[in-house]
């Protein structure tokens, strides 16, 4: 049970509710039942008083001593004419003058209140039956003496009608906390359906209906963030599920290639006898597809555990310019055969894995080497920002259009389809290098600018 | 003494036994971990490549046994991975592996990673080497062929020490890049391509002797007899 309680939102919600209403109601039937007896005490008590005004008020009429003496019990009569009034008369030197007790009750007799007692100088007593009962003395005249008046009650009929009162107040609380936790269970019912239309529409995702969303509007106020949210996820993932699927589907196309070529030539070849130099060009051949397939493979693992953030990185602060200069140093010799000429400038440190670092800058330089116009400059630029160092790899080439340039990070976007078989490109440079910059916390950005094409990573500081 | 390549796959196999006995190393063949471990207790093994996969018993168990047992725990082992995952590179250098290399790999990466781990690559750390008529100087970093002195790069003449200091050797373009660059990664081949093209263009288009010759599909050989393709 505590478990199902602690599982099931309305059963939790019922109970609590079922609790807030039992004490509710608790609290109002014995507000209400302490209120009425207050009441009915008070009336009666007044009553009680207003009956030893009235004994004192005879008492005070002319001839009064001999009816007290002759027909006390006319004092009990005139005064409201009921049984269980008792009256007792005490003179001054403490006589009973008259008892007015047909029951025999036994009552304690208050000190004197005075002539006009009020509500707290009402003693309470209990009855041979055990009934409550109440008494209050007073002082009168009587012909020139004074006397104390005692007048008391036993009020058997009232404890009876408040056992009564009490029985239905609790009955009738019992019944409107069982009719309200009756009531909750059916609201909570109906008031989570929602919660379980949307659980049965999160039920039906599928990597095919990624598309539909859950409907907001009929939604209750508390569910649309858990709905807006739940939906921007379905977005996240269908656009996340889209991108790895279109990455497959490139991916195969562009293996596409190099195993056609592979399959095409070593079918060719072996179909008639040929020169051992030929099988020779057929094999090597088929290295140079191979290598592209193997760095293809390797740049794929790479992004994947990029993407998986399962790179560790191995972060050492270096010299920005110190970094350019190899890189430059490295591409000298193929930028030397396009006349290409290569400056390096600024400073600043790199916080970034070296091997990393390289990769990426190498990516950059080798597209700048293949793209600058032949005869032009390559400019490698370090500098530091309000929080970083970026560096940055700017040559002149054919123009690039802006629609493009945006998708320039792209795995095996290309922005001129002419150079898709460049030699050695396997479309994945530009996506290694924003994952390399991802996992460093940094940048990739490219800015064109007519015929100047300026490729920057940012790294972080920390 | 005979090298040991414990292999399962067929193919694989075939092509390491065949290309390391053209290298110049006796080579025996296992092709699963049981067969390969009971090899290496016979003894006389100078060296042994171990796949990861392989069936019943697999490379980490191999190599374990290896190294438990005193009369193999000395062999140099180099372990083939087609997963290329951090903690299986440490996972094997940590049980005693001495390199490794991942699939797919040059092979005449595999040549020179073999050799280094025997030392008798022969790597020449000679102050004055000479390939035909050429003389190297490594001190004073002179190049000079027959009379004629040929000035180079410090980068030209990085890459002639490394070529020349394994003559005979076919080196590939990535452990070129490594070497000469400190590129450790799989970098745009053309860039070493063009850098031996600089340095053929002093060092062997003036001569009638080619000393640099390119070995396709491998990569670069420096040695005075004629390639034996071109």
């Amino acid at each position: 049970m505590t478990g199902r309680l602690r599982h099931s939102l309305a059963l939790r919600i019922g109970a609590m509710f079922v609790l807030v209403v039992v004490l509710a109601a608790a609290g109002l039937a014995t507000y209400l039942y302490r209120a009425f007896v207050a009441e009915i005490e008070r009336r009666d008590d007044l009553q009680l008083l207003g009956k030893l005004r009235q004994v004192q008020i005879l008492l005070g009429r002319p001839g009064a001593a001999g009816l007290l003496h002759t027909r006390p019990d006319f004092f009990r009569d005139t005064m409201s004419g009921q049984e269980n009034s008792l009256v007792r008369f005490v003179a001054a030197n403490g006589t009973v003058l008259a008892d007015i007790n047909a029951a025999g009750e036994r009552y304690p007799v208050p000190p004197s209140a005075g002539p006009a007692p009020q509500r707290a100088s009402i003693a309470s007593w209990t009855s041979r039956a055990g009934d409550p009962g109440r008494a209050v003395a007073g002082s009168a005249r009587l012909d020139n003496g004074r006397l104390t008046v005692v007048v008391a009650r036993v009020y058997g009929e009232r404890s009876a009608m408040f056992a009564r009162y009490r029985v239905r107040i609790a009955a009738a609380a019992a019944v409107s906390a069982l009719g309200a936790a009756l009531l909750a269970a059916l609201l909570l019912l109906r008031g989570l359906r929602p919660l379980r239309v949307v659980a049965e529409h999160a039920a039906l995702v599928r990597p095919g209906t990624l598309a539909q969303r859950l409907e907001v509007e009929d939604a209750p106020s508390e569910l649309r963030p858990l709905i807006d949210a739940f939906n921007a996820m379905l977005a996240r993932l269908q656009e996340g599920y889209a991108r790895l699927s279109g990455f497959s589907a490139d991916l195969a196309h562009e293996f596409r290639t190099p195993v056609a070529n592979l399959l095409g030539q070593s079918q060719v070849m072996l179909a008639q006898p040929r020169t051992a130099a030929d099988y020779e060009g057929l094999i090597a051949s088929n290295i140079e597809e191979l290598e592209r397939l193997a760095r293809m493979i390797d740049s794929m693992l790479f992004l994947a555990r990029a993407g998986q953030d399962e790179v560790v990185l191995a972060r050492q602060p270096r010299e920005a310019l110190e970094e350019l200069r190899k890189m430059a140093d490295f591409f000298e010799s193929m930028a030397e055969e396009r006349a290409l000429r290569m400056t390096c400038a600024g400073d600043g440190t790199v916080l970034a894995d070296p091997a990393l670092l390289r990769r990426a800058l190498a990516n950059l330089l080798s597209n700048a080497v293949r793209h600058a116009a032949a005869g032009s400059t390559i400019e490698l630029r370090a500098r530091q920002y309000a929080g970083g160092t970026e560096l940055s790899v700017c040559n002149d080439g054919v123009p690039v259009a802006p629609a493009h340039l945006t998708h320039l990070f792209e795995r095996f976007y290309r922005a001129d389809s002419a150079r898709s078989d460049a030699q050695g490109s396997t479309g994945l440079g530009l996506s290694i290098v924003r994952a390399i910059m991802d996992l460093h916390g940094g940048t990739a950005a490219v800015h064109a600018d007519g015929a100047h094409i300026r490729f920057t990573l940012a790294f972080p500081e920390r | 003494m005979p090298i040991l390549v414990i292999e399962d796959e067929p193919k694989t196999g075939d092509y390491l036994q065949r290309g390391l006995a053209e290298s110049g190393f006796a080579i025996r063949l296992a092709r699963n971990g049981r067969d390969g471990l009971a090899l290496a207790f016979e003894g006389e093994i100078e060296l042994i490549v171990l796949d990861v996969m392989l069936p019943r018993m697999d490379g980490w168990q191999v190599l374990e046994a290896l190294r438990a047992n005193p009369a193999t725990a000395q062999i140099p082992v180099l372990f083939l991975t087609a997963r290329d995952e951090v903690q299986d590179r440490v996972r094997g250098l940590e049980l005693g592996a001495d390199d490794y290399l991942v699939k797919p790999f040059a092979f005449a990466e595999l040549v020179a990673r073999i050799r280094t781990l025997l030392r008798r690559g022969p790597v020449r750390e000679d102050a004055l080497i000479r390939i035909g008529d050429m003389e190297i100087d490594v001190f004073r970093r002179r190049v000079r062929r027959g009379a004629v002195t040929i000035a180079l790069t410090a980068q030209e003449f990085g890459l002639l020490h490394l070529l020349a200091q394994r003559e005979g050797q076919v080196l590939s373009r990535s452990l070129i890049a490594s070497h000469v660059w400190d590129m450790n990664f799989d970098s745009d081949t053309n860039v070493i391509d063009a850098a031996v093209r600089r340095l053929r263009r002093k060092i062997d288009d003036p001569f009638e002797q080619k000393l640099i010759h390119t070995r396709r599909g491998m990569g670069y050989v420096c040695q005075a007899q004629p390639a034996a393709t071109a």
